[in-house]
């Protein structure tokens, strides 16, 4: 069976720009998708040791006359495999419950803000949940429909980050495009970021399929990010840390997404990675 | 780092591996202690609450105070919490039986306070419910923090409910057999054990910070033949009374959902309406537990008809307030239309036979309670144990089993489901441990999919068709379009029989002409309790399994049972 994305769809310019970036990872990675048109403004999905309450906002049901023709018609011009996800169970009348056996899910970044507010700017915790259960990678889109070219890896050491590392040696190979790893060095040296590599046994896989690895030893994070392709699709880990040290220190995936307008794919601690 | 990860991993530990009832016991009693706060403060929020309002009672405008609490109650739901209304007793239910106990954070609180707007503004509710759905919340996620696996969260959930319980009644058995019973539907050793102790730990809090208080105490009855005869009747007036009651807060819900108007303003008016009521029958008015107390110390003024009248007032009440968006539960409100369903009885049977030295109409007040209780719920024990403890002794023991026995059974002849089942049962979502919808709800068609079968061309001739056959060994073929690999059909074995012994026919007939081109396919998102439904209703062993118009392979009746068998091990060996 082919990959699934799983995509929420608002019937509104927004929402379309959205649904073109999903359609275009589709098309792209050769996955299939599953549109859901919401008709209640939250809904749940049950991961193995966690239930995440998604309150999406109210324009999220927005002429839902029209949302079924305005997806396909997207989906049908994209070329990809689609299908409408209709709810089989609910928690409450009200409250229905999402699978959670997808690839991908998309997740725009204004679902998970305040439900008032479209805010591009911030992941927020519900999305962080989401990221930190599933174990799927969650794609945050950019505003406004953009192709990507190339495929960059923030790649920190962590777990995580092996993980997102792994997933972009996988998507490299399926779209054929360059992939590049960026590196903010904190108090280590390329080589223990290259044992971490060797140790995973990715060795010979960062030597033959990485077009370029840029390794930043000085500035700060948010200057050096200028440097990344304004076209690619970055993959990074989620760190996974709780919320008083966010609070406290900040959180390195809300400072890249909020720096960049690129697509991004989050790969979280429960993310299977196949390389 | 690697310690906090052990820390909140304590499976893990060599001494859990082998035995985890220790670990379940041990968090067992912490999940008793919080849920037993939390509906200590549920229960003190109540008594503020009604101690701030009461000096407005008397007022014309105080019908709106009931109206107001809903209202804001709705709205807190709505627009803070996000939840819907309704009591959760079903919802948690729901989680246990599919999704391993799991529940919101935000349900340990949510309904505390709900609940506490509409009950503590003199809505017709009772708070055990929200507490009940506060401490499942709280053991669910004291469970995934501890990141316990799906069967020790749903004991972890138990005892949540169990310690609420037995915290607000004061009532430890009742909390154990009310959770066994209604929330997990099993009894086994490895459940018990920990939920008694949350129990036990619930009711220590109550009584260390409350005092050790009989909720309803009385001096005691002294019952005779005439009184256990009677007692048929009792039950037979208590299950009519569990069922009007049950009809009449899903009425409600259906017929307020039909009122073009927001939420919170159905609230409002549903809790007006209970306003108004309250003017002529206060009895009607909050959680009810003075009336009883009244009603029991044979206090309780008016005839016969008043009576009956202020029963069916009690099931208006509560059903305009639960079924128009109030927050809260229907314990309370069924002990106050059991205890004057009793009284009522009661009265009829003095008037109709003044000869006969009755016992104290307090005797039948009690056991209307634990037949309203047994019958709504459907868990005759639950209602047994509860009037048992929270009136604070056995005298009435052999009367009380009759009529909860004899209510249950009359309920479920009419509402085979009883109030917080019926929902789930009619959706299909109850899945009890141990019935088969349970046992394949985690089992995925993907899990069963054999893939081991030849795909044929539509064009391919019986001849060729023949030599596959000699190549496999399955009896079912998918027959697929050569060059978009789409699923046009299946073949049996048995299709060609006819044509296996003409060696003319080998080269004449292609695969076309003999498949089934609209065979019973199976779609991999399918539930396979619907997918076994099937197969026995049609007589099929097999079916193919299709996506996209794209043959993935094949599920088979052997196949399922086979992993039902195992899966059925998995859970019957680690529960019991």
């Amino acid at each position: 069976m082919e990959p699934k994305l799983f995509h929420i769809f608002r019937n509104t310019p927004l929402g379309r720009e959205t649904l073109l970036q999903s359609v275009y990872f589709c098309k792209t990675v050769g996955a299939d998708m599953e549109i859901y048109l919401p008709e209640h403004t939250k809904f749940l999905m049950y991961f193995e040791n966690d239930v995440v309450q998604i309150d999406l906002d109210p324009s999220y049901l927005t002429a839902p006359e029209t949302a079924r023709d305005h997806a396909g018609a997207l989906a049908e011009a994209g070329k990809i495999r689609y299908d409408f996800l209709a709810p089989k169970h609910f928690t409450a009348s009200t409250l229905p419950d999402i699978p959670t056996h997808f690839d991908f899910m998309c997740c725009p970044r204004s679902i998970s803000d305040l439900s008032s507010k479209i805010g591009l700017g911030y992941i927020g915790p519900r999305v962080r949940r989401i990221v930190q259960s599933a174990r799927f990678p969650v794609l945050l889109t950019s505003s406004v429909f953009k192709p990507w070219k190339s495929i960059a890896v923030f790649f920190g050491g962590s777990t995580n980050a092996v993980k997102s590392l792994k997933l972009g040696f996988r998507l490299a190979r399926i779209t054929g495009m360059p992939l590049k790893i960026y590196t903010q060095m904190e108090n280590y040296s390329r080589a223990d970021y290259e044992k971490v590599i060797a140790d995973h046994g990715l060795e010979k896989a960062v030597a033959d399929e990485v077009a370029e690895w840029r390794l930043f030893g000085t500035g700060d994070l948010e200057a050096n990010l200028y440097e990344v392709d304004h076209d690619a699709l970055v993959i990074l880990g989620a760190f996974g840390h709780g919320v008083v040290r966010d609070v406290l220190f900040g959180s390195k995936m809300e400072k890249i997404q909020s720096a960049m307008p690129n697509n991004l794919l989050i790969v979280g601690p429960k993310y299977a990675a196949i390389h | 780092m690697k310690f906090a990860n052990l820390w909140r991993k304590p499976t893990r530990w060599a001494v859990f591996r082998i035995d985890d009832r220790p670990l379940l016991m041990g968090i067992g009693l912490i999940v008793g202690i919080c849920s037993g706060l939390a509906a200590l403060a549920l229960n003190r929020s109540l008594e503020a609450m009604f101690e701030w309002l009461h000096h407005y009672r008397h007022y014309w405008w105080a019908f709106i105070l009931p109206g107001a609490g809903a209202a804001l109650s709705s709205l807190f739901l709505d627009k803070v919490a996000k939840e819907g209304a309704g009591h959760g007793v079903p919802e948690v239910i729901y989680s246990v039986s599919r999704y391993g106990g799991l529940l919101r954070f935000r349900s340990a609180w949510s309904r505390l306070v709900s609940s506490c707007l509409t009950i503590g503004s003199g809505g017709s509710a009772g708070p055990e419910a929200p507490v009940v759905m506060s401490g499942a919340a709280i053991g669910s996620n004291i469970a995934r923090y501890f990141s316990l696996n799906d069967r020790q969260r749903v004991v972890i959930v138990g005892c949540g409910a169990a310690g609420a319980i037995s915290s607000i009644f004061n009532a430890p058995i009742a909390g154990l057999v009310f959770t066994v019973e209604v929330v997990l539907g099993e009894w086994t050793a490895v459940n018990i054990v920990p939920i008694a102790i949350a129990a036990v730990a619930g009711t220590e809090v109550s009584r260390i910070l409350n005092g050790n208080q009989i909720a309803f105490s009385h001096p005691g009855f002294h019952i005779d033949l005439p009184d256990i005869a009677a007692c048929i009747g009792l039950a037979v007036v208590t299950a009519a009374a569990s069922v009007l009651l049950t009809r009449a807060l899903r009425s409600m819900h259906h017929i307020s959902a039909k009122v073009p108007a927001a939420p919170w303003a159905r609230a409002m008016i549903g809790g007006c309406a209970v306003g108004l009521i309250g003017f002529a029958l206060p009895v009607v008015m909050g959680e009810g537990y003075h009336s009883i107390r009244e009603i029991i110390t044979n206090s309780f003024e008016g005839g016969v008809a008043i009576v009956a009248v202020a029963t069916l007032a009690k099931v208006l009440a509560t059903s305009l307030t639960l079924g128009w968006g109030g927050s809260g539960g229907i314990f309370a409100p069924c002990l106050v239309v059991g205890s004057l369903a009793g009284l009522a009885y009661h009265r009829f049977l003095v008037l109709l036979m003044p000869s006969v030295d009755w016992v104290a109409e307090g005797c039948f007040a009690l056991l209307g309670m634990a037949g309203l209780v047994s019958g709504i719920l459907q868990a005759p024990l639950t209602g047994i144990f509860l009037i048992v403890e929270i009136t604070g002794g056995y005298g009435v023991i052999l009367p009380l089993i009759l009529v909860s026995a004899i209510s249950t059974t009359l309920c479920h002849y009419v509402e085979p489901a009883s109030f917080y089942l019926k929902d789930l049962v009619e959706r299909g979502h109850l899945l009890r441990p141990g019935t088969d919808a349970r046992v394949l709800s985690d089992l995925s068609v993907n899990e069963l999919l054999e893939t081991d079968c030849i795909t044929v061309s539509p064009n391919m001739s019986l001849r060729d068709f023949i030599d596959v056959i000699k190549r496999s060994h399955r009896n079912h073929f998918p027959v697929a379009d050569e060059e978009t690999g789409r699923f046009l059909g299946m073949i049996q074995l048995q299709d060609i029989r006819p044509y296996l012994f003409d060696p003319v026919m080998y080269d004449a007939v292609i695969l076309e002409q003999i498949m089934d081109p609209r065979p019973d396919v199976v779609h991999p998102n399918e539930d396979l309790s619907e997918v076994l439904r099937r197969m026995d209703a049609r007589r099929l062993f097999s079916m193919p399994v299709v996506a996209d118009r794209k043959f993935l392979g094949m599920i088979s009746k052997a196949t399922l049972l086979d992993q039902y068998r195992k899966e059925l091990r998995v859970q019957t060996v680690v529960s019991g």
